[in-house]
């Protein structure tokens, strides 16, 4: 642990600068530009979901790596972001990308309400409210009628514009949108985590008490970490109700939020750098075990569950074995190796 | 007057059966400090087994017998190769606070799915051994059956065995001592590990008797989808936090409120605040008394 905090403040000193971090963000966006023109419906539809559970995983990463606390509600949130983006489209008629910065502010009210709530708490108790949270939220849909019920409402971002030419698919349309806003979304999340506040929540990670004698307002910072995390999973759940075109109680299931709980940790809480991981395991991993199970011929209850006792067996073996996730393990591995040399 | 007799019987239930839940969630949580969120699993799964059960034998009670052992040894069984572990390999690092919380999660996923693997995701049904139909006073019929009466005493026994057992035997106080400081028991000639297995084991039984108490209490028909398993799991935790994580007749005194706050919410003011009600409870009592209500205020920690 002394040795990995060693090598991050040596590291820090020779950081990439803002403008080479954005010319490489903006040759990204190019790169998944062209790769969307060369592969095929599915793999596009399953580019868009990786891009929300990118921006729902770096929402755990920010509460949970960078502030120490732990949310099993984010599908909650999720779901107070798409439900606002729908109600704002549906009865304000606002413009899509203005649906999506209502999906952000409303989720990060209610992560800010949840969050002063939060700083009373700590580990397991923390823990069990979110989780109640994420069970008792979806309900509140069939009690209200403008919410739609179990039916839930519709969440439809129209057709490609035209000048995209005719051939241009819908699914690629939600993929360009959704890249484009897990772009824009991690360039700032990296902005915030190497600012003031990035610093004093990795303090507080470090010690509570250390953090609160060196004069860190603990709470505010608790706070503010939940209500920005909250605003990100506002931002996926948005794009998540634009990808299957509805919201309802059960698109924002418990499985939800510990599907994301799952990809953080897979990824790695402590650091961005291994966001993707996450994302994509989530995504493919159920598609491959599938066919891994279907190519050998077993049955349609084995090809359905075993994608899951797969996934739980994964996130227990991370935890044990890599708790702070792949890219910090090979990281704290070559500074022990340069250490030795 | 009828009708509030009738919503508070019908809360002493369920909240006896939260009151068991909770128990389970605090025996692990005073022998390991951990929060075991896999616990609604494991009870369904030990449900499963009576369910097994009572296909060979015709009896409830047998099958509830059964099922406290099969319970017993699976949780004794994710204490020793998964627990010990866990606990050895994640003393420091960023989420070695909530590591275990991440891990009982991950275990709830792979129970869920194995069990809904074995049994199939379709309704099985055990039927309740005592009648559902509710007692008469005079001209009106309660809700409070044979059966809830059953529910609600073999709690009050499996609470009395339970505090005797921690309080009064050795090997609850090898519990305590286990739990209070691993090291000095240790050194004290405690065996650590073993007395942990058994803190397991001990919640695996009574998490298996809430489960099928649960199913009893209703109409006998449950499911790997039972939306009353996710209740459980929040309720026995809330039950758990409102008692102070420490106490085992706080455990059931929060399980208790819990269950009769619930059931007046539902009686008389919506029923569709099925799910929410607990969660608002939850955040009352952690807001007015964040150590519970029998819990001890504790120093603050480095």
């Amino acid at each position: 642990m002394h040795k990995s905090s060693k090598s991050r403040s040596k590291n820090s000193s020779h950081q990439i600068s803002n403008k080479v971090r954005l010319l490489i963000f903006i040759v990204l966006g190019f790169l998944i530009y062209l790769l969307s023109n060369n592969v095929d419906e599915l793999r596009v539809y399953q580019g868009a979901q990786v891009s929300f559970y990118v921006i729902g995983i770096a929402s755990i990463i920010l509460l949970t790596g960078y502030s120490g606390q732990v949310s099993l509600g984010q599908g909650a949130l999720l779901g107070v972001g798409g439900y606002a983006a729908a109600l704002s489209h549906l009865h304000w008629h606002l413009p899509i990308p203005l649906t999506f910065v209502v999906a952000i502010l409303a989720a990060a009210g209610a992560g800010a309400l949840l969050g002063i709530a939060a700083a009373r708490l700590s580990g397991p108790y923390l823990a069990g409210a979110t989780l109640a949270l994420a069970v008792g939220l979806p309900s509140i849909a069939n009690q209200f009628t403008i919410l739609g019920g179990e039916q839930g409402l519709f969440f439809d971002v129209g057709f490609p514009p035209e000048s995209l030419g005719a051939d241009f698919t819908q699914y690629k349309w939600f993929f360009w949108i959704a890249a484009l806003a897990t772009l824009i979304a991690i360039f700032w999340l990296q902005n915030v985590m190497r600012s003031r506040y990035g610093r004093t929540w990795k303090a507080i990670r470090g010690s509570e008490v250390a953090a609160e004698l060196a004069g860190v307002n603990i709470a505010r910072a608790k706070v503010l970490a939940f209500t920005l995390s909250a605003g990100l999973a506002g931002l996926a759940g948005a794009l998540l109700a634009m990808t299957i075109g509805t919201v309802s109680p059960s698109a924002f299931p418990l499985a939800l939020s510990f599907s994301l709980l799952t990809g953080a940790v897979l990824s790695g809480v402590t650091t961005l750098g291994g966001v993707m991981i996450g994302a994509v395991t989530l995504v493919a991993l159920p598609e491959i075990v599938g066919t891994v199970v279907n190519r050998a011929g077993a049955s349609e209850a084995i090809a359905t569950n075993l994608p899951h006792i797969v996934m739980g067996t994964l996130l227990i073996l991370t935890v044990v074995f890599v708790p702070n996730g792949p890219v910090e393990q090979m990281r704290s591995r070559r500074v022990k190796k340069e250490k030795s040399l | 007057m009828f009708q509030l007799i009738n919503t508070l019987l019908i809360g002493i239930t369920s909240g006896a059966i939260y009151a068991l839940m909770a128990l389970s969630i605090v025996l692990v949580w005073r022998s390991t400090r951990v929060i075991n969120f896999a616990q609604a699993g494991q009870a369904l799964t030990s449900t499963f087994i009576g369910f097994q059960t009572l296909k060979y034998v015709d009896s409830f009670w047998i099958a509830l017998v059964v099922a406290m052992i099969g319970g017993a040894l699976i949780s004794a069984l994710i204490e020793i190769t998964l627990m010990r572990v866990l606990l050895k390999h994640s003393t420091s690092g960023a989420i070695a606070g909530v590591a275990p919380i991440i891990a009982t999660l991950g275990l709830l996923e792979v129970i869920q799915a194995s069990i809904t693997l074995i049994w199939g995701g379709a309704d099985s049904l055990i039927t309740p051994p005592l009648s559902n139909t509710g007692f008469t006073i005079g001209t009106n019929t309660l809700v409070f059956s044979p059966m809830k009466l059953a529910i609600i005493a073999i709690v009050a026994v499996l609470l009395i065995l339970l505090t005797l057992i921690v309080q009064k035997t050795s090997i609850g106080l090898s519990l305590r001592a286990a739990a209070f400081s691993p090291e000095l028991a240790r050194l004290a000639g405690v065996r650590v590990d073993a007395v942990r297995t058994l803190g397991w084991a001990l919640s695996g039984a009574t998490g298996a008797v809430a489960g099928l108490l649960l199913v009893a209490n209703g109409n006998g028909s449950f499911s790997t989808a039972s939306i009353e398993f996710s209740l459980l799991l929040i309720s026995g935790f809330i039950a758990a936090v409102i008692g102070g994580l420490e106490s085992l007749l706080g455990a059931v005194i929060g399980g208790l409120a819990l269950g009769i706050i619930t059931a007046f919410v539902l009686m008389y003011i919506s029923d569709s605040l099925f799910f929410i009600a607990p969660f608002v409870i939850l955040l009352l009592v952690l807001f007015i008394r964040p150590q519970g209500f029998l819990g001890k205020k504790g120093g603050r920690r480095a």
